[in-house]
């Protein structure tokens, strides 16, 4: 499928909001979505919601033969799927440079900072060890994978449990969680990833954008790091260029969105395990609320109002005295005129008609000019037009 | 693994370097007749070919060229015989892929690619041994092809990788201390403007060791590019030499 | 044919489902000589099989006089129509003409020469990437959609490419409509607040364009949260946001 294409009006737009520190909703450029997890009804399902991008994290695990080089040491599996559910751009069955960087971002985040004791899956050394199989799929893509997909990874280990076994000799058997309550896994900490997006060669930075800051980016640079202020990995990415001490400056955000996101998964995680003790209902179903509107709903957005009132009288302190902003009349082109300040008509084709307006009293010139088009829903041939409110007076 | 001492009390490492001294470097440019631009490059005992075609028309799609820079297009490939046992996939698993797109985008930065638009830049590397610092070996493998090739750059790209043991960084790993469970910094550098073009690292460190680890890896990068440039100077003479008249 | 609009009334502003079908009998209405024939207008979502009327598509059952009724249904994605005016993002230049993405299963032409004062030497300057307001003149489901810059005239009437700054954004189509009604409370009560321009697209698209890029965003967010809020809830939101204490 096609992805609709980004126009040079978008990217100005957002090159020209992350200029003014803005950002599309209303955020601050250190400030993180709202992040919600909820746990299903297995042991090892978690959903993370980062805004409105969604992932899903499942683990699973089961008996193999260990490698050849650790014996005693069990194995963990990573899988990311890009599915076509989360963006028209995704294709199944194709790889891509976007999964094979998320995969072995993953990996190295979760494998190689040894955040599992993997020495502990181990049931018959030599023989018979755990694999533990992590498999993350994106549900709705809007920006930032990486980070959603690490804290549903970790998340989803640390809720996971693996059923209990008994060794004796060398049988082994294993229990149904029936039989006998399964085990947690061992998390010795918590690795999760923190992006931050760069932007005009590398003057201007933003912590987890959204897909529509990541199409304007000009690289990004990925840390994870665990609440102890160990980093697990950093990586960047895209071709730009960095300097030392932004890479020690994003080093300290990260250390501080990480405490406060592994403070989240935490609370969540008691959450589910108080709710499951005290014989509530959990999982998924409790978290997609009923009989509400799911996806065209807006949270609040923090939007600055600050100088809004300041500029709303500006702006009529102006229009209060046009001759000293504007000599009037001015002459734009043979036939046309314009006095007083009005908004400049941003049409590309030679549109002076709209200047005509601005003769009409003070409180037209603050009306906003805006195409009014009544076209009736039906199919039928007939379409009205109506021209713009203000011409139809003049003309 | 245990019973290894990655650092001995007098300050000695495995093979008897000291900590930040740096393996024996060589290289040759020009090896091959039919590129465009060709080095090979050993670092201790890891060696690296890179060859380099371009700039070319874009071949398959047309739709990949872009309209105002040239595509650079990167290929990681390592011997079976390379590693100690016999690797079966050379290429086309993950592991290459990431090691593939994270070269394009170090050469990205550094190539001038606004000079050729609509043309493709092909860099493939190889790794004939490998014995740690399989990314850094490639970088500077290619930045000698490059040179070699006589496509603009920025400046050298200079890559070395760093370790911490015990509150004392290393400069250039070999393979032995890379799986001892350290820390392992890579860095590629434009060693005059400082700027890094790729920072990867793995593996637990604390945040306070990160300015003294990425210092010492810089310090490595720096002393590589003069190397580097003393290759290339001999090259050079070598070459104007014959043709001088 | 007041049997046909009675069998509608009870069902207007009702939501109606796929399958539904209003059955008129017919014999009775042929033996009253006095009746004349008279036409009833099926707009969107709802279509005519025999002698029944049938509900295609899921959503409330609108009603205009004297005779024109329509299904008001809520989606997302834009199937063109002839007439509609549409922004679409240029995405490529072949030939004569630019390939316009309109958010729809196919992407339209649009002509060289389909703006006002183009000629075969003067092109208009329109690049990839850019914004451009027009019009459909062919779209049906056999042939390619084609728009235009001008009006039956020659005119351009507001359509064309647009200038440079201002912020694109996507809305549902049931919002886009609600904003184009001649007598839209969405868009007055937004008046009151600051100047701004805006262009709407009827495949969900709208631009706008304030003083500053903060009253850019802060309109663009109002608009999206408009989406599912009743009158009151609105209001109040524009209250607070033109009070500043947002």
């Amino acid at each position: 499928m096609r992805e609709t294409p980004l126009s040079n009006c978008e990217r100005d737009f957002l090159l020209k909001s992350i200029e003014a520190k803005k950002r599309l909703d209303g955020r601050q450029t250190y400030d993180y979505r709202n992040i919600k997890i909820t746990f299903g009804t297995d042991y090892g399902c978690c959903t993370v919601c980062l805004g409105k991008t969604r992932v899903l994290a499942q683990v699973s695990c089961e008996l193999v033969p260990p490698k050849d080089a650790r014996p005693t040491e069990g194995l963990m599996f990573f899988n990311l799927e890009l599915s076509p559910m989360a963006s028209p751009g995704f294709q199944s069955n194709r790889q891509s440079e976007l999964l094979v960087t998320l995969n072995r971002q993953l990996e190295r985040c979760l494998r190689n900072s040894r955040c599992i004791d993997t020495e502990s899956l181990c049931v018959i050394s030599g023989e018979k060890v755990w694999q533990i199989r992590v498999d993350v799929h994106v549900l709705n893509h809007d920006g930032n994978l990486m980070d959603a997909a690490s804290v549903a990874a970790i998340s989803a280990l640390s809720h996971f449990k693996r059923p209990e076994v008994a060794i004796q000799g060398r049988d082994v058997t294993v229990f149904s969680p029936e039989e006998r309550d399964p085990v947690p896994l061992s998390v010795y900490h918590m690795p999760i990833c923190v992006s931050f997006a760069f932007f005009q060669q590398g003057t201007y930075l933003l912590v987890d954008p959204c897909e529509k800051e990541e199409q304007v980016m000009d690289g990004l640079l990925v840390i994870a790091m665990n609440k102890h202020r160990e980093i697990c990995f950093i990586q960047s990415s895209g071709g730009i260029m960095l300097l030392k001490d932004q890479v020690l400056r994003c080093s300290k955000i990260a250390s501080v969105k990480v405490s406060e996101i592994t403070e989240l998964i935490s609370k969540a995680l008691e959450n589910d395990k108080r709710v499951r003790k005290e014989g509530g209902k959990f999982g998924f179903a409790e978290s997609v609320a009923k009989e509400r509107i799911t996806v065209l709903t807006r949270e609040e957005a923090p939007l600055e109002m600050t100088d809004v009132q300041a500029t709303a009288d500006e702006i009529i302190s102006k229009a209060d005295a046009p001759p000293e902003v504007v000599p009037s009349p001015v002459i734009v082109a043979t036939g046309t005129g314009q006095v007083g300040e009005g908004l400049q008509s941003t049409w590309g084709l030679e549109d002076d008609d709209d200047e005509e307006e601005e003769m009409s009293d003070l409180t037209e010139r603050e009306k906003k000019k805006d195409e009014v088009m009544v076209i009736s829903d039906s199919e039928e041939e007939e379409v009205v037009i109506l021209n713009q409110a203000g011409q139809s007076k003049c003309s | 693994m245990a019973g290894l001492e990655l650092l001995s009390d007098q300050g000695y490492r495995l093979d008897g370097r000291k900590a930040t001294e740096l393996r024996k470097l060589q290289a040759r440019m020009g090896v091959f007749g039919q590129a465009d631009g060709s080095a090979y490059m050993e670092q201790g005992n890891t060696k690296a070919l890179a060859v380099v075609y371009g700039p070319h028309e874009v071949r398959g799609s047309r739709s990949k060229s872009l309209h105002d820079r040239a595509v650079i297009n990167c290929q990681y490939s390592m011997a079976t015989f390379s590693t100690a046992e016999r690797k079966r996939r050379p290429h086309g698993d993950r592991k290459s892929s990431e090691m593939s797109l994270h070269l394009k985008q170090t050469f990205e930065a550094a190539v001038l690619t606004q000079l050729y638009p609509r043309s493709q830049i092909d860099i493939y590397v190889k790794i004939l041994q490998s014995d740690g610092g399989n990314y850094s070996a490639c970088v500077n493998a290619a930045t000698l092809a490059l040179v070699d090739a006589g496509i603009p750059m920025r400046d050298y790209v200079c890559a070395c990788t760093a370790g911490f043991v015990e509150d004392t960084p290393l400069a250039d790993l070999c393979h032995a201390e890379e799986s001892g469970g350290g820390t392992t910094l890579s860095l590629a550098l434009l060693p005059r403007s400082e700027s890094i073009a790729l920072v990867q690292m793995d593996a637990r460190l604390h945040q306070d060791h990160l300015p003294a680890l990425m210092e010492a890896a810089t310090v490595a990068c720096k002393g590589l590019s003069k190397v580097l440039d003393d290759v290339v100077r001999q090259h050079l003479q070598e070459v104007s030499v014959q043709t001088r008249e | 044919m007041d049997i046909i609009h009675s069998c509608f009334k009870a069902q207007i502003g009702e939501v109606v489902l796929p399958g539904d079908v209003f059955r008129f009998n017919v014999s009775s209405v042929e033996d009253d000589s006095s009746v004349k024939a008279e036409k009833i207008i099926c707009g969107p979502g709802l279509r005519r099989n025999g002698d029944e009327i049938q509900v295609y598509k899921s959503g409330i059952l609108r009603h205009k006089q004297p005779n024109l009724y329509w299904i008001d249904s809520q989606q997302k994605r834009y199937v063109p129509v002839k007439g509609e005016s549409v922004i679409g993002i240029v995405t490529a230049k072949t030939g004569d003409i630019f390939k316009v993405d309109v958010g729809s299963s196919e992407q339209a032409s649009l002509s060289y020469l389909a703006f006002e004062g183009a000629t075969k030497r003067n092109r208009p300057n329109v690049q990839v990437g850019d914004l451009v307001y027009a019009q459909f003149i062919i779209a049906n489901k056999d042939m390619e959609p084609e728009l235009v810059c001008i009006d039956s005239c020659g005119r351009a009437n507001g359509m064309g490419v647009f200038g440079a700054d201002g912020l694109l954004f996507k809305v549902s189509l049931g919002l886009v409509r609600r904003l184009l009604s001649p007598q839209s409370e969405i868009v007055k009560d937004l008046e009151k607040i600051f100047p701004f321009e805006m262009v709407v697209g009827l495949n969900g698209r709208v631009w706008i364009k304030a003083k500053t890029i903060q009253q850019t965003l802060i309109v663009a967010n109002l608009l999206e949260s408009c989406e599912n809020m009743t009158a009151q809830q609105r209001q109040a939101l524009f209250k607070r946001v033109a009070d500043g204490a947002l």
